[in-house]
């Protein structure tokens, strides 16, 4: 016989041991492969979803505004298009809209997309377009708002404005359109209902409706601000030259195919030599304004820039001119006008423009005769200004007339003015309607005569210095630029500027999707860091039924060394076992993994649903985390057995054929080292804690680490105690002497008791810790608190852009009927601009690329609301919303963040920064403070002032907080029925925070159910310890017998011995838990003990008594007596 | 059968006149806690348990007359094990573990003391200092002592010997 056949006859005699060996490595396998699994699955998962919306679109060309349909054909018939491994375009509307159903329901922020056959066509469908008023929408839209095929809806969709909203002659009503549209049909996901260039595992509601009815709806015939590209290979995800590669291939196309009239700017001739640039926005942004000046400049080309703006009136001491158009020029033209003509007037001296503090102002002779006005005369003028904060103001500038000109040349040029709709194609001054109040009782008859005479020719001119200091905005300080003679202007200008300076942008969606997908919260981490208790125990339990294998062999092992075994060879033969037993072990915990890993993904598609958001989530099979999990199991399992062995190596030979190992005398008089290790171990711990109080470590490392070191120091304590001579002492002459008898055949085997101890410690500790972290819903009045006070969140579709704490707010937004007026009274609004993005809550589980900002106004920080968790050094620490209006010298802008969304989302710290890409740039947001578990999880807050720098192109206000003097249900259906039109959806900040609050909360109870799988192993793991004990000890338990020991007596001994570990086992765990977490505790309020928790650990106890009592009867039903035998 | 322990299949065996295998199951293991005293080859002391509370152990399931510990101190004083009383049985020498079963065996003053081969596992001396000391408390204690062994030496101290021979008891 051979070694490897010794081996294998012990591996079969003793299968009994050896069984219970592989079923605790599996297990642990099992658990270990199975938690990573989850981590692939739902990244997989998410993967798929995003694909699976995404159709074949690989990139994307999105505008603010609208380009020309054409442009997308423009780009598939260039030469170059199929060589720069593109396939196929398509041009279509993707905007933002309402629906609401006949029934009553209704649903606000859907995605409304205008496609034609194209779109099908381009993802591979082959399905009929919509059109007319057809729509299709998506099963989830379908099935919220609970409308079949053929029933009708009401869509309205946000309406762009070219002219900006928040400017003096952006319209403030009538943003969205509205059409009544039948469903004809509902898709599903396979279908490409869910088409989303957006990665979110929640379900997506669109509509899709006929290209050309929903461009008619916008006044955007024959436009479009999305174009689809698809490619060849759409690279290789993982290759950053790959996609960088292909995104400039397709801007080096677009910037060939891209025409001014994309960009919204137009060249209109107004003669043989001239032309005037000008924007859909009547106001030129600054890249295009410098462009087209540098490219004059390079041409030689003269140019004239110019800034018109409206006057309610010019003034000159009691006389009064209505509603005139003054435009300013530059230093030349200005200089050129003041001097026309000089003969005009004759009696006046020349003005000293230098040394007055008026700034100067050139008149019309139209205006100066009317007005009586003469060269030195002070002039004023009075116009409005739309205040961002979303009202009129009207201002009133003084000037110095410095010249009048004669009505010839420029100052008769009507073209020096855009064109306003309302106002410039109007027949009469009385025709006007403008988008601001006006009163036309002020027109007079030569008013009118000069409308019919000269329309739009300016009355009055001033300095392009000062009427950009007076009337330039964010959007430009032009609004047109004069070109003289610039033949090829159009064609330089086009080159000059880049495609992303004319407003498109190039998204390589796909790529950015993939990188989303691969999860803003690392699922297989979570499960692995809660199942680290489980893992330990399946492996106490493997290591504990190795030994007791060991224990039953100890004879062997002595009888094999005193034949003359090396100890090396008999370690090399038994850990060889351990290993094949180990082996076996992860092959089965390999199939339990997959068990695991699918009951799992199940779990979090039914009962844990509200973690993820979705159903959606499948088993994904990846051979290398399998395969990764088994081996840290084996490699795990093989640790203990290697650290049994070493304890049986260190016996004498003699020791080992008596059989034994460890028999309770081993007693310490003095302190052994474990109890130092329990001290060093319990500092250790203390200063883990405290380290994530202070914030050195993240707070999830404290928990696990400082939870570790106290349950090892307590199980150390525990092992020193239980060796202890005087642990315990049986005494006479007491009924509870049994009893104590009971307790003290603990400390026979300190070792396996200190092992089952550590198997109930580990579950108890993970159900106590676990459920301390459980947020309460209610949300709080205070200022301080994480709703700061506010009882109402509301986001709306459409931009507000009156003030709605203002009476003439209100006004506007028809709030201030007898009956609202009441409903607001007292009721203050927050207002925040609003730039879409990403979620970055919890409650999205992508990776947020692109987050959600909103812009906090110099009024709400002031307000220094809100509780923060932490802000930089150096902060104002009495209010850290100033810390927004921080500069930094490198030139990134502050944010500030909710502390959940930033650790466990954003995987970022106060003072990291977060890259964003603006427009063909990127820009650094630095994090200089955190609130604490607050309803701005979803986003990041920068200063207004930064965010209008930033993103000029966004108007309005989106989403408020309201301030309400006492709970007011009715407010706030008031406010979603009134602002309807805007698609103002409100809810109460309680629920938004319950909402963030669920998805915690439902991870706890994931976890505690792996705590509770533990449990069972602990409970299991006690059965066999005391079953092992019971026949062990059975001549010791014989003689008792024959001395006069009753089955009743045994009961209680056995009783009390395993409610002794029970008991130490749920107090180490309880009592370590509630160490580990007492920072958490302290910080966010959570929850204490609760009934059910006070419940499941009674179980604990129960189980644990139940089951060993059983185990132990079932032996004890056996004679003892024949163990008294000597032969 | 004499212990009590097994009950005979043909016979009947009474101690003081009391059949104990007529004694239900709670009876008869009190029966056995107050009149019959064990020792065995393998000592069967309790490892977890110290010197004192072996010897004491008998008196755990019995109504007690509250001198115990007196006279478990006696008794270890009697075997010279005085001051080993909170030692370990693993700190023990094999006589001296033999020498704590047997006070653990007299505890409660048993009208009978069994013994099966008390020194099988013991060397010469130490087997006849233990066998001694068995003589001299049977005396002191006024039990009745009935002995199993293949110990000429032990056997040759006793008056009364019956040999078993193919499953048959002869007097010798």
């Amino acid at each position: 016989m051979r070694t490897s056949g010794l081996i294998k006859r012990n591996l079969t005699y003793f299968w009994q041991t050896n069984v219970v060996v592989i079923l605790g490595v599996a297990t642990a396998v099992a658990v270990l492969a199975g938690a990573l699994l989850v981590g692939d699955s739902v990244r997989g998962s998410l993967r798929e979803i995003f694909l699976q919306r995404l159709g074949q679109t690989d990139s994307a060309i999105v505008a603010e505004g609208f380009f020309r349909e054409q442009l997308a054909g423009d780009l598939k018939s260039h030469p170059k298009f199929h060589l720069s491994g593109f396939i196929d375009v398509c041009p279509l509307i993707a905007t933002k809209g309402a629906v609401s159903f006949d029934s009553g329901r209704g649903a606000n922020e859907i995605a409304v997309y205008g496609v034609d056959g194209r779109f099908w066509q381009f993802h591979g469908r082959d399905r009929r377009p919509a059109t007319g008023s057809e729509v299709f929408l998506s099963h989830s839209l379908a099935t919220d708002l609970g409308v079949q095929l053929g029933q009708s809806l009401v869509l309205r969709v946000e309406k762009d404005s070219a002219i900006p909203v928040d400017s003096l002659h952006g319209r403030k009503e009538d943003l969205a359109g509205t059409l009544r549209v039948q469903v004809a049909a509902i898709l599903s996901a396979a279908d490409l209902g869910e088409f989303s260039l957006q990665p979110s595992q929640s379900g997506v509601r669109a509509v899709f409706i006929a290209l050309g009815a929903l461009q008619k709806e916008l006044s955007q015939e024959k436009r479009a601000n999305t174009i689809l590209l698809s490619e060849a290979n759409c690279g290789n995800e993982d290759s950053r030259d790959g996609i960088e590669g292909s995104i400039s291939r397709l801007q080096a196309l677009l910037q060939d195919t891209v025409g001014l009239e994309d960009a919204g700017i137009n060249l209109r001739v107004l003669s043989d030599e001239q032309v005037s640039l000008e924007t859909e926005s009547r106001v030129l942004s600054d890249p295009i304004a410098d462009a087209a000046l540098k490219v004059a400049s390079e041409g030689s080309f003269r140019t004239l820039p110019i800034l018109s703006y409206l006057a309610n009136s010019i003034e000159a001491g009691s006389k009064s001119i209505p509603y005139s158009l003054v435009t300013a020029v530059d230093e030349t033209t200005f200089q050129q006008l003041s001097n026309a003509d000089a003969s005009l007037d004759q009696t006046a001296p020349p003005v000293d423009a230098a040394s007055s503090a008026l700034p100067s102002l050139v008149l019309n002779e139209w205006a100066a005769q009317d007005l009586g006005a003469k060269r030195g005369d002070r002039v004023a003028l009075e116009y409005y200004l739309w205040h961002s904060g979303g009202r009129l103001e009207t201002h009133r500038t003084d000037f110095q007339l410095v010249g009048v000109t004669p009505i010839t040349g420029i100052a008769a040029d009507r073209d020096l003015v855009p064109e306003y709709p309302g106002i410039t194609e109007s027949e009469s001054l009385s025709d006007w309607d403008p988008p601001f109040p006006i009163d036309l009782g002020r027109v007079r008859k030569q008013d009118e005569d000069y409308w019919d005479q000269y329309r739009t020719t300016p009355k009055a001119f001033v300095q392009l210095n000062t009427g950009q200091d007076l009337w330039q905005s964010r959007f430009g300080k032009l609004t047109s630029v004069r070109l003289i003679g610039a033949s090829g202007f159009a064609a330089q200008l086009r080159s000059e500027l880049t495609p992303a300076e004319m407003g498109l942008q190039v998204l390589p969606v796909r790529s950015q999707g993939l990188d989303a997908s691969k999860g803003a919260t690392d699922f297989g981490a979570y499960f692995l860091y809660f199942s680290f208790f489980l893992v330990v125990s399946a492996l106490l339990l493997a290591a504990l039924f190795f030994r007791l294998g060991i224990e039953q062999r100890l004879r062997e092992i002595g009888i094999l060394r005193a034949i003359g075994y090396q100890p090396a060879t008999v370690r090399r033969i038994f850990l060889t076992e351990g290993l094949i037993l180990s082996f076996v072990g992860s092959l089965i915990g390999i199939a339990g993994a997959l068990g695991y890993g699918a009951l799992m993904i199940l779990g979090l598609r039914t009962w844990w649903r509200d973690a993820v958001g979705t159903n959606a989530l499948t088993l994904h099979l990846s051979t290398q985390t399998v395969l990764i999990g088994a081996g840290a199991g084996v490699l795990a399992a093989s640790i203990c057995i290697v650290l049994v062995l070493r304890r049986v190596s260190r016996q004498s030979t003699r020791s080992l054929i008596l059989g034994n190992i460890e028999q309770g005398g081993v007693q310490y008089r003095g302190r052994p080292v474990s109890i130092y290790a329990a001290l060093v171990l319990a500092v250790f711990g203390l200063a883990l804690l405290l380290a994530a109080s202070g914030n050195y470590i993240s707070e999830v490392a404290g928990f696990f680490g400082s939870g570790l070191c106290f349950l090892v120091a307590a199980l150390s304590y525990q092992s020193a105690w239980l060796r202890r001579a005087s642990t315990m002492p049986v005494e006479t002459g007491s009924r509870w002497g049994v009893w104590r008898l009971g307790f003290r055949n603990s400390t026979n085997r300190p070792v396996r008791s200190v092992l089952c101890i550590a198997l109930i410690a580990s579950a108890a500790f993970i159900i106590v810790a676990v459920d301390a972290f459980r947020r309460d819903s209610f949300g709080s009045t205070e200022r301080k608190s994480g709703t700061g006070g506010y009882t109402i969140v509301a986001e709306s579709l459409l931009p507000i852009v009156h003030d709605l704490n203002r009476e003439e707010g209100r006004e506007a937004l028809n709030l201030s009927n007898t009956h609202d007026d009441k409903a607001l009274t007292g009721v203050t609004f927050a207002r925040f601009r609003l730039r879409p993005g990403d979620d970055a809550s919890c409650l999205n589980l992508y990776q947020p690329k692109n987050p959600r900002i909103l812009a906090a106004s110099n009024d709400f920080i002031a307000e220094s609301r809100f509780a923060f968790q932490g802000a930089v050094l150096g902060g104002e620490t009495e209010n850290p919303w100033a810390l927004l209006n921080r500069v930094f010298p490198d030139g990134a802008v502050p944010v500030i963040a909710d502390a959940n969304s930033l650790t466990y989302v954003l995987h970022r710290a106060v003072g990291d920064d977060i890259p964003l890409q603006v427009g063909s740039g990127e820009v650094r947001l630095r994090v200089v403070a955190a609130l604490s578990d607050s309803i701005f999880q979803s986003e990041l807050l920068m200063s207004e002032a930064n965010f209008l720098k930033l993103f000029p192109e966004q108007q309005g206000f989106k989403f408020f907080l309201i301030e309400t003097p006492r709970a007011n249900a009715e407010l706030l259906a008031t406010l979603e029925e009134r602002l309807s039109e805007y698609g103002f959806d409100a809810t109460s900040t309680a629920e938004r925070l319950a909402n963030y609050h669920r998805v915690e909360n439902t991870y706890l109870s994931t976890f505690q159910m792996l705590g509770g799988l533990g449990l069972i192993l602990g409970t299991l793991g006690m059965s066999a310890v005391l079953l092992r004990n019971v026949f062990e000890q059975r001549r010791e338990l014989a003689l008792l017998a024959a001395i006069g020991y009753n089955s009743s007596h045994f009961t209680r001994m056995i009783v009390a011995e395993n409610a002794l570990l029970v008991g130490l086992g749920l107090i180490t765990g309880v009592a370590c838990a509630l160490l580990a977490i007492a920072p958490a505790l302290m910080d966010r309020g959570g929850g204490g003990f609760n009934i059910s928790l006070l419940v499941l650990l009674l179980a604990v106890l129960l189980t644990g008594l139940t089951a060993s009592l059983v185990a132990a009867l079932s032996v004890l039903k056996r004679p003892l007596l024949p163990a008294l035998k000597s032969e | 059968m004499l212990g009590a322990l097994e009950p005979p299949t043909i016979g009947t065996v009474t101690l003081d006149g009391q059949d104990p295998f007529k004694l239900n199951q709670t009876q008869l293991a009190a029966f056995r806690n107050r009149n019959i005293g064990f020792i065995f080859q393998d000592h069967c002391l309790l490892p977890q348990c110290s010197v004192m509370e072996n010897v004491l152990t008998p008196t755990l399931v019995a109504k007690n007359n509250g001198n115990e510990d007196q006279r478990a101190r006696d008794l270890l004083g009697a075997v010279g094990l005085l001051d080993r009383l909170e030692h370990r049985p693993a700190e023990l020498s094999g006589g001296e573990k033999q020498r704590v079963a047997l006070a653990r065996a007299l505890i409660m003053k048993p009208r009978l003391l069994l013994c099966d081969e008390p020194t099988g596992n013991l060397d010469q001396k130490t087997a006849e200092g233990v066998a001694s000391l068995l003589f001299q408390l049977h005396e002191q204690q006024q039990t009745i002592l009935i002995v199993v062994t293949h110990s000429q030496n032990l056997a040759g101290r006793f008056a009364n010997r019956c040999e078993l021979e193919e499953g048959h008891l002869k007097a010798l």
